[in-house]
Order: structure tokens, then C-alpha cells, then sequence
């Protein structure tokens, strides 16, 4: 074959050559921020659902003998992001060979997910309105479902790297594992403070 | 042990004297169709999807001319008006989300880890994964002829598409198949984003990276940018369809408008999400059998660029008969015709690449110049409805059947079309017929003419879209029936196509690994290419590394080269 009469690759090893690396960003936390990128368009559409009742409608805000608990969610916004603050800890701690310190962060990371989620739920139930009465209620449902179905999915790959890091994965290192499901646990908080700053202050 | 520049059979040879590592209950390699549903292999991927979009051509093309049938003459009764309805969602629907988009995935999933040198695409799991879901979402689609296939158009608007006007299934199997393949082509583009940028060949800059890979790039850039739009808005219909919800319910505090804007924000970049490989196939075609170099290389990756992003902001020219402020509508008409400068720029670069080359006429560049001259009238029919006073007089005419069709049809599958006959002998290592290609090409390319040219004057002459029949007793018989004449002389040019793929698996001649002395790194590896695609991976030095290579080749089996003047550039 004329292709390989041109080679000019040194190469003592066999098999075919080594995979190609063309950039120095590292594949998978690439493909996670491309994917939080159509994460972000999602909740770009919601929140034109939301200025389109709320600013095209003129409706107000929210609807006429509802009210938003903006202080209980406030609360809950704290929660979020001291899990933020932990999780930093978490890989902080595995980046510097602390397992200890990694366990007990992932695993606080975790529980205060689940807390915030736990929160949110009882929220819903003592709200007193429904999706189904106003577009208003539809849209405040609609935006922090999506964000707590987000919550959903990030505590899911969280269990999953707390379990992991109980069972002695990961090291100094080695904490891609860590790292990538992490950016998504700080895109998820960070959304939160935007849903929250919109649809419970502004 | 060094074995600098010996092929790989001595290479072997020499290794014999190697301790042999040898295997027992190792997995044989999977045969039969397991392979073909375990793979994970980029190559086999591809060969998937662009089986599973030609038929679904075919199916939207037996769809389609159903509907041409029906509208062959005056107060017609082949069909009732809800198949008619259901006929012409699923056509567009199919046309759209499983063929074209489809067969560009399974084009790119082949050729773009070939062309930029790699093994395999950066996720190759993730990758079979896209095209399973897009499966999965066609079979719930598809199944809901057995119940109610959808009604409402491809666009599915709301209110038409809420429960109270569409009570069954159908919409909700629609939802279904657009939250699956949204999801695969957001999956897939990833994907491809990743594979660009991290495993190009050693030597393959920016500037380096073959024009189609350009496109597939931008393209995916846009479906991660377009796609989430639609899958939230089809998630808010399914609420409001099931759950009561009141986002599209104007007298609940909804808007129906809040679909259209949602719809169609997506809606305007998915025709560049459908075009753009389309961009690419014709840029990797033309300098090819014009035997010259691309004309304007920079320019064509920058007029891409700006394509998409100018495509993310004009999505309202498709709302232009709603209630809108007159600056707006000025806006989106402006914005929408300066498209029409870098798409300008690629149509004179394309056309400066053929200028005075040593045209080779073969099939691909029979379709690629058809794409050329017909994709120009639509894109002309194009920035006419961009004016929206226009607009106001032909929107939801036939004027818009034919402008979209003269972009899709003309546009995207010619370039499909010149991309099978370039690329066959790549994936089966067999030619296809030339003559037959031409014959299919010069059948489809009048066919196409016959049949949307008239839908011009159709629309003039003020015949509504996604009408199921029409009164006799004006001039709108005798276009429709041209039309549906003409539309059979354009599938029987599609079939011979098919045959020809499908004759030639068996019957044509072998290719070789370069049969078309081409520009870019798959032309580099045999064909079909071994599961690992290279044994070695050159050294990328330029825009046509195969030039490169040929002309290497040349100077080292002239004996006395210095004799000869370099003609390296
Ligand atoms: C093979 C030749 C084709 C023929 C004869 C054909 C014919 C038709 C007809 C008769 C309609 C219905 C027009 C109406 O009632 O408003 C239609 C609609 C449509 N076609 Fe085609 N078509 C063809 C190929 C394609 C292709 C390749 C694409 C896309 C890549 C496409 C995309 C569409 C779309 C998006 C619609 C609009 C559906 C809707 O209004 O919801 N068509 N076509
Ligand atoms: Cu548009």
C-alpha cells in the first residue's frame, strides 16, 4: 500500500499508532461543559416562558392571591451553596491526598443536595396553589422543577463519587471522576441562584 | 529494534523473531448482525445511520408523493383530509429528524475521524448511544400509524397541537421522537466538538482541518445552541397537553405565540443545522474534480461562522404575520438578508474553484453543481420572503413550498447525493456507475425543476400550503398537475440511485484505496479502512495532505529528481 511506503513516524511499537491529542483540554471535561452549554439554552427557554406571562402578558407577578416564600427558599439557597463550598473542599482535600477530608466533604456535598431537594419538595406541598390554576403557577412550577429534576440528576452522580471515594477511588492523582461530575454540581447551584434571584426576588 | 520507514508486512516480518503473546478464551470478534448492534466502531456507526436516513428517504418520498397525487388535480378524493394531514407531518417531520439530519450524523460519524486522522470518535459508547436513541424515538413515531399519526404539521403549533384540537397520540408521539433525537443530536454533537478539537493528526492546525470537519464543527456548535430550545419547548407542550399546565393557553396567561418563538428559534438554525454539512460536502467535492485547490479556504470557514451566528438571530422572519412592532420586523428582515453575503462569499468561492480547473465530470460533481445552480434560486426565493411586505403576501403560500424545498431538496440532497457517489468507494471499497449517476443526476435534476419551479407561480397565484384539495375552475390544476409529474420523473431518479448503491456492493469495480486521487487523509487508508482506520498516521502539512503525499511519492520514484524543478508549493 503506497500509504505506508511514505510513513516517515518513527515507531517501534506495534499495533496502530497513538490516539492524536490536539488540544490540552481534557475530552470529558470538555464534552460536560459543551453539555452545560445546552443545559444553560434549556433554561434559556424556560425563562423566556417565564418573561413571556411575566413582561409580553403583563400578568402580575405572582398571580392574584398566590404568594412565592421567597424567605424558606432563601434559606434553601444557602444550603445550595455551601455544598458548592464543600464539594470545592472535597476536591481540594483529594487533590492534596486527604481522603479523610474528601470523604467527609463529598459526603456532606451530598447531604446537603438532598436536603435542599427534601426542602423544595415540602415547599411545593405547603404552597397551596397548583400548575394547573395560572400560567403563573405553571412557569414558577415549570422553572424550579426543571432546576430541581437538575438537582436530581447532580445528586445522582454525586452518590455515585461519594460511593466511590468510600471504596478508595481516586487519588491525588487521579480525580478526573471528581472533577467533571463537580463542574455540573456548580452549574446546577449557580442556576439556582439565578432561578432564585428572578422568579422569588425580582 | 528500528524499522523507520519499512511497510507494515516487513514490519511484521521482523517481529516474527518476537516472543508471541498469545491469547486463550480471548472474545472472538462478533459476527453477524450482533456486530452491528454492539459496535461501537465510528465506521460502522456511520453505515447505520445513513442506511437507516435513505430509507426513511424513501419513506417520506412515497409520503410525498401520495401527497402529490392527491393534489394532481382539482376537488380529488385519493385521500381524506386527515391522512392528508398526517401524511404531511410525517413527511416533513421525516424529511427533517431522519433523513436529512440523520444522514449528515452517519456522513460525518465516518468520514470526520478519518479525515482528521483518528482512531476512533472521542466517545465512542456515547456515540452509539446517539444513534440508538434516534431509533428508538423513529420507531415511536413511525408506530403511531398504527393508532393516529401526528396532524399538526411539522411545526406542530399550538393551539392546533394542544389536546382540545389534537386529542390523540399522534402529538405525543411527535414529542416523543423530538425529545430522542433532540437528545442524540445534542449527544452526537458533543461528540463531535471533542473529536475536532482534541484528535486531529499531528500538523493539523486550525488552519489545516479539512472544510466539511469546518462545517461539522460549526454545525454542532449550533445544535447544542438550537436543539435545547425545542426539547424544552415540546416538554412545556407535553404539560400542557397532560398536566394541565397553561403555558400556551392564552386565557390562562399563556401565549400560543411563546411556541412559535420557541419553535422557531430553534427552527431557523436547524435549516443551517441541515445545511451546513450539506456547505461542506460541496467544499470537499469541488476542488477535488476541479483539480485545484479550494479558492478562499479562510473565507469559507469565516462565512460558516458568520452564517450560524447570524442564523441563532433571525428566527422571527418565520412570525412575520403575527402581531409585531414594524422595527422589529425591519430587524429580522435585515438581519435575515445579510445571510445572503456570506453565503454569497461560499457561492463565489465555490464557483472561483471550478474556474479554469481541469474539470473530471463525475456523478459527485454532476450533483455538486446542481447544488450550486438550484441552491442559489432558493436561497433568492429566500431573501425575497425575508422582506416582510412580501412576506405578508406569500407566507403560507405554495412561494414558500418551493423556496424550502429548493434549499432542502436542491440544496441538502444534492450535496447528500454528491457525497454518496464521492465517499461510496471509501466506506464499501467499490465504484458506483458513473453512468448511471449521471443519468440519475440529469432525471432528479429535472424532475426537481418540474416539480417545485411551478410552485412559484402556484403561490403567486395565491394557493395556500397544507391545503388537502383545491376548487377546479382556475390555473391551479394544470401547475399542480406539472408538479406531480414531475415528482415521480424526481423519485425515479432517486431510485436509480439506490440501485446503483446497492448493485454496486456486488458489481462494482474495486477501488482502491484513492480511486478519486483526492485531497484529505481517508483517501489515505485502504477502503473499506480496517477497524483501527490508520497503521500510521502522516504528518499533516498543509490543507491536502494526499497532494502532499502523491507528490512525495512522485519525487521518490524519479530517480534523479534534482534533474527536475520542485514543484512543491
Ligand atoms: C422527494 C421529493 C419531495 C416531494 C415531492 C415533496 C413534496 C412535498 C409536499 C407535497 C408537501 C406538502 C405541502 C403542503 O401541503 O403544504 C411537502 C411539505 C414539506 N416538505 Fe417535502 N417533498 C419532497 C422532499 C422533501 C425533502 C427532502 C425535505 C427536507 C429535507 C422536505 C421537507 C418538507 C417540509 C419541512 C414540509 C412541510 C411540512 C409541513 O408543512 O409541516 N421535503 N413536501
Ligand atoms: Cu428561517
Amino acid at each position: 500500500m503506497e500509504a505506508a511506503s511514505v510513513s516517515h513516524l518513527e515507531h517501534d511499537h506495534h499495533g496502530p499508532p497513538e490516539a492524536n491529542k490536539s488540544s490540552r483540554v481534557d475530552p470529558a471535561m470538555l464534552g460536560m461543559l459543551l453539555f452545560i452549554i445546552s443545559e444553560i439554552m434549556v433554561f434559556g427557554a424556560f425563562f423566556t416562558a417565564y418573561f413571556f406571562i411575566r413582561v409580553v402578558n403583563t400578568d402580575s407577578w405572582p398571580a392574584l392571591g398566590q404568594e412565592i416564600p421567597w424567605a424558606i427558599a432563601g434559606i434553601n439557597t444557602l444550603i445550595l451553596i455551601s455544598s458548592s463550598l464543600t464539594l470545592h473542599w472535597a476536591l481540594h482535600s483529594v487533590k492534596s491526598g486527604n481522603r479523610f477530608a474528601f470523604k467527609v466533604g463529598m459526603l456532606s456535598t451530598f447531604l446537603l443536595g438532598a436536603c435542599f431537594l427534601f426542602i423544595q419538595v415540602n415547599e411545593y406541598i405547603h404552597l397551596g396553589y397548583s400548575p394547573t390554576e395560572s400560567a403563573q403557577g405553571s412557569i414558577f412550577y415549570g422553572l424550579t422543577g426543571l432546576h430541581g429534576a437538575h438537582v436530581f440528576i447532580g445528586l445522582t452522580l454525586l452518590l455515585m463519587v461519594t460511593v466511590r471515594a468510600f471504596r478508595g477511588h481516586f487519588s491525588a492523582e487521579h480525580h478526573r471522576g471528581v472533577e467533571v461530575p463537580g463542574i455540573y454540581w456548580h452549574f446546577v447551584d449557580v442556576m439556582w441562584v439565578v432561578v432564585y434571584a428572578t422568579i422569588y426576588i425580582l | 529494534m528500528s524499522t523507520t520507514t519499512l511497510p507494515p508486512e516487513t514490519n511484521t516480518a521482523v517481529a516474527i523473531a518476537r516472543p508471541q503473546i498469545t491469547v486463550s478464551n480471548a472474545n472472538p470478534p462478533r459476527k453477524g448482525w450482533t456486530s452491528w448492534v454492539t459496535t461501537t466502531d465510528h465506521k460502522k456507526i456511520g453505515i447505520m445511520y445513513m442506511v437507516f436516513a435513505f430509507a426513511f428517504f424513501i419513506i417520506g418520498g412515497v409520503e410525498a408523493l401520495l401527497m402529490r397525487i392527491q393534489l394532481g388535480v382539482p376537488e380529488n378524493s385519493f385521500v381524506d383530509p386527515q391522512t392528508y394531514n398526517g401524511l404531511l407531518t410525517m413527511h416533513g417531520t421525516t424529511m427533517v429528524f431522519l433523513f436529512v439530519m440523520p444522514m449528515m450524523a452517519g456522513l460525518a460519524n465516518y468520514m470526520v475521524p478519518l479525515m482528521i486522522g483518528a482512531r476512533d470518535m472521542a466517545f465512542p459508547r456515547l456515540n452509539a448511544l446517539s444513534f440508538w436513541l434516534l431509533t428508538m424515538g423513529a420507531a415511536v413515531f413511525y408506530g403511531s400509524l398504527l393508532f393516529s399519526p401526528p396532524e399538526a404539521g411539522w411545526t406542530s403549533y399550538a393551539p392546533l397541537s394542544n389536546l382540545a384540537y389534537s386529542p390523540t397520540g399522534g402529538i405525543d408521539a411527535w414529542i416523543f421522537l423530538i425529545h430522542l433525537t433532540g437528545i442524540a443530536s445534542i449527544l452526537g454533537a458533543i461528540n463531535f466538538c471533542a473529536t475536532i478539537i482534541n484528535m486531529r493528526a499531528p500538523g493539523m492546525g486550525w488552519s489545516r482541518l479539512p472544510l466539511f470537519c469546518w462545517t461539522i464543527l460549526i454545525q454542532s456548535v449550533l445544535v447544542i445552541l438550537a436543539f435545547p430550545t425545542i426539547a424544552a419547548a415540546v416538554t412545556l407542550l407535553l404539560t400542557d397537553r397532560h398536566f394541565g399546565t397553561n403555558f400556551f393557553n392564552p386565557t390562562a396567561g399563556g401565549s400560543p405565540l411563546l411556541w412559535q418563538h420557541l419553535f422557531w428559534f430553534f427552527g431557523h438554525p436547524e435549516v443551517y443545522i441541515m445545511i451546513l454539512p450539506a456547505f461542506g460536502i460541496i467544499s470537499e467535492v469541488l476542488p477535488v474534480f476541479a483539480r485545484k485547490p479550494i479558492f478562499g479556504y479562510k473565507a469559507i470557514v469565516a462565512s460558516a461562522m458568520a452564517i450560524a451566528f447570524l442564523g441563532l438571530l433571525v428566527w422571527a422572519h418565520h412570525m412575520f404575520t403575527t402581531p409585531t412592532a414594524t422595527v422589529i420586523l425591519a430587524f429580522f428582515t435585515i438581519g435575515s438578508m445579510l445571510i445572503a453575503i456570506p453565503t454569497g462569499v461560499k457561492i463565489f468561492n465555490w464557483i472561483a474553484t471550478l474556474w479554469r480547473g481541469s474539470i473530471v465530470t463525475s456523478a459527485a460533481l454532476h450533483f455538486a453543481c446542481g447544488f450550486l445552480l438550484l441552491f442559489v434560486i432558493g436561497g433568492i426565493s429566500g431573501i425575497m420572503l425575508a422582506i416582510f411586505p412580501i412576506d405578508w403576501q406569500l407566507h403560507d403560500s405554495y412561494f414558500v413550498v418551493a423556496h424550502f424545498h429548493y434549499v432542502l431538496v436542491a440544496g441538502a440532497v444534492n450535496a447528500i447525493f454528491a457525497g454518496i457517489y464521492y465517499w461510496f468507494p471509501k466506506v464499501t471499497g467499490r465504484m458506483m456507475s458513473e453512468s448511471m449517476g449521471k443519468l440519475s443526476f440529469w432525471m432528479t435534476f429535472i424532475g426537481f425543476n418540474v416539480t417545485f419551479l411551478v410552485q412559484h407561480s402556484l403561490g403567486l397565484s395565491g394557493m395556500p400550503r397544507r391545503i388537502y384539495e383545491y376548487a377546479s375552475g382556475n390555473d391551479w390544476g394544470t401547475y399542480n398537475m406539472i408538479s406531480t409529474l414531475g415528482s415521480f420523473l424526481l423519485a425515479a431518479g432517486v431510485i436509480l440511485t439506490a440501485y446503483n448503491a446497492v448493485r454496486s456492493l456486488r458489481k462494482g469495480p474495486l477501488a482502491g484505496p484513492d480511486p478519486w486521487k483526492a485531497n484529505t487523509l481517508e483517501w489515505f487508508t485502504s477502503s473499506p479502512p480496517p477497524p483501527h482506520n490508520f497503521d500510521v498516521v502522516p504528518r499533516v502539512r498543509s490543507v491536502e495532505p494526499m497532494k502532499d503525499i502523491r507528490r512525495q511519492v512522485e519525487r521518490a520514484s524519479q530517480p534523479a529528481a534534482s534533474d527536475h524543478p520542485s514543484v512543491s508549493a
